[in-house]
């Protein structure tokens, strides 16, 4: 099983270096195991995230791409459809049925013609659109909604601290 | 720094995970009782299961004169395709026509999955997977055996598996002027494509096979096994050629209700060994027009 995983994850690595999109670098954090991806997403402009490069784990499974990878920010973010444990919670993360956050019929799911890429460009619009309606983090959903200022002001502190911190360890702030 | 440190994840989002954990331990029970495509049995092993009921083994009994052999599959919401997509492997080991008109049929249906929005980069992954099968079984690289090693190993089998999905879902998204009429609610063919059609593990409906033989002019007879009153068990042919059936379809599935099988005919051209003369070339051309 794990071939045909390995495989494809190989085609996407020179797919995405290739040709990587804006404002995004993804690869296998080592060559021996490329079901362990580091990713480095830039904040898109004109967001409060705006110029900070965040950093995320992706952990693929050993029947990828029939099932999606899980990720998790490894910067320390505060948004409402991140956990405050840097898990992301996004419906193209999860194959329909799969439905822990009762996504609405018509939001993106995963599915074995989905890609990196794609799950990377979802985040990306998550990060400047937030999802409010279903948060995983609910006290960041809240403030977002009632008290954007103070949002704004703990988005450009952790701007800042992605722009300081040495490249991400395992030993991310919990 | 209070308002930066939020408490832990809500107590919904641990049930979740319990769910899903609970799903996933199903599946494997599945996974480790049934493989995904079995060996041939007799038609006869169905009654072991239905000695208790007298409704099947009615049915079954009236099976066993027209159908000698059965293939199992797993379980696993997949069944439909993988049952479709083994047998048309299986005939391709012996019919040169049938790869010939594929073979050609595939590469137009590629261009109008990638026509219809379809990610080109992954879908040339399965599309590529599925041609290289293709090839290695109608040029005779791949025997039955290895055929049915390729079958049983997961990922192999469901990279083909999901190649199907795939243009059973570009059939639809064609036809979604027609195929709205049998959408439930206001679900568009396009989100019933990407919720119940392109990802793995959902079940097939009629809907399902309608698109697929379309597709792929694959022929297909469904047998359905159920609890209706009749003492024949029921037929369902696709495409619908109507009371007077002229042609034998290629592919025979047995449907017992939520799964499908591979079943044998009793006397099948396919099975009559590799087409080598031209009389039988010439009779396979007209069942497939």
């Amino acid at each position: 099983m794990a071939s045909t995983a390995l495989r494809r994850l190989m085609a996407e690595f020179k797919q995405l270096s290739e040709n990587p999109p804006e404002g995004l670098m993804a690869g296998p954090i080592s060559d021996e195991n490329y079901f362990e991806w580091e990713a480095a997403i830039t904040g898109p402009q004109d967001t409060v995230f705006e110029d900070g490069v965040f950093i995320a784990r992706l952990t693929f499974p050993q029947d990828y791409p029939l099932n999606p990878p899980k990720m998790k920010f490894m910067s320390k973010i505060f948004h409402p459809n991140i956990y405050a444990d840097g898990r992301v919670c996004i419906s193209i993360l999860h194959a329909p049925g799969d439905d822990p956050m009762g996504y609405e019929q018509s939001s993106e799911r995963w599915s074995p013609v989905q890609s990196v890429e794609k799950v990377l460009l979802s985040v990306m619009s998550m990060l400047a659109e937030p999802n409010t309606e279903s948060p995983a983090n609910v006290d960041a959903a809240k403030m977002w909604r009632e008290n954007r200022e103070d949002f704004k002001k703990i988005a450009h502190k952790h701007v800042r601290m992605t722009l300081e911190e040495d490249p991400p360890s395992e030993s991310r702030n919990t | 720094m209070s308002s930066e440190s939020p408490p832990p994840a809500a107590s919904g989002d641990n049930q979740d995970e319990l769910i899903l954990a609970q799903k996933e331990a199903i599946a494997q029970d599945i996974a480790s009782n049934a493989s995904l495509v079995g060996n041939l049995e007799p038609v006869y092993s169905l009654e072991r299961e239905f000695s208790h009921d007298a409704v099947f083994m009615t049915k079954i009994g009236n099976l066993k004169g027209r159908y000698a052999e059965l293939r199992r599959t797993r379980p696993d919401g997949n069944c439909f395709f993988r049952a479709v997509a083994y047998r048309y492997f299986e005939l391709l080991l012996h019919r040169p026509d049938e790869y010939e008109r594929i073979k050609a049929l595939l590469p137009r249906a590629k261009a109008q999955m990638i026509e219809l929005g379809m990610p080109t980069f992954t879908l040339e992954d399965f599309y590529d997977n599925f041609m290289d099968h293709v090839d290695r079984v109608g040029q005779a690289h791949m025997d039955a055996q290895q055929l049915f090693e390729t079958f049983n190993e997961p990922g192999q089998s469901d990279y083909l598996v999901v190649f199907l999905r795939l243009l059973t879902s570009m059939q639809l998204q064609r036809n979604a002027e027609f195929y709205q009429n049998f959408m439930e609610g206001d679900k568009t063919v396009a989100e019933f494509c990407a919720t119940e059609v392109e990802p793995m593990y959902n079940e097939s409906d009629h809907i399902h096979i309608t698109a697929l033989t379309e597709a792929t002019g694959i022929s297909l007879r469904v047998i359905y096994l159920d609890r209706g009153s009749q003492t024949e068990a029921s037929l369902h042919d696709f495409p619908d050629q109507g009371e007077s059936a002229a042609t034998t379809p290629l592919v025979h599935l047995l449907y017992r209700p939520g799964h499908y099988d591979v079943i044998y005919p009793v006397k099948s051209t396919s099975e009559s060994g590799p087409a080598t003369s031209n009389a039988t070339v010439t009779t396979t051309a007209e069942l497939s027009s």
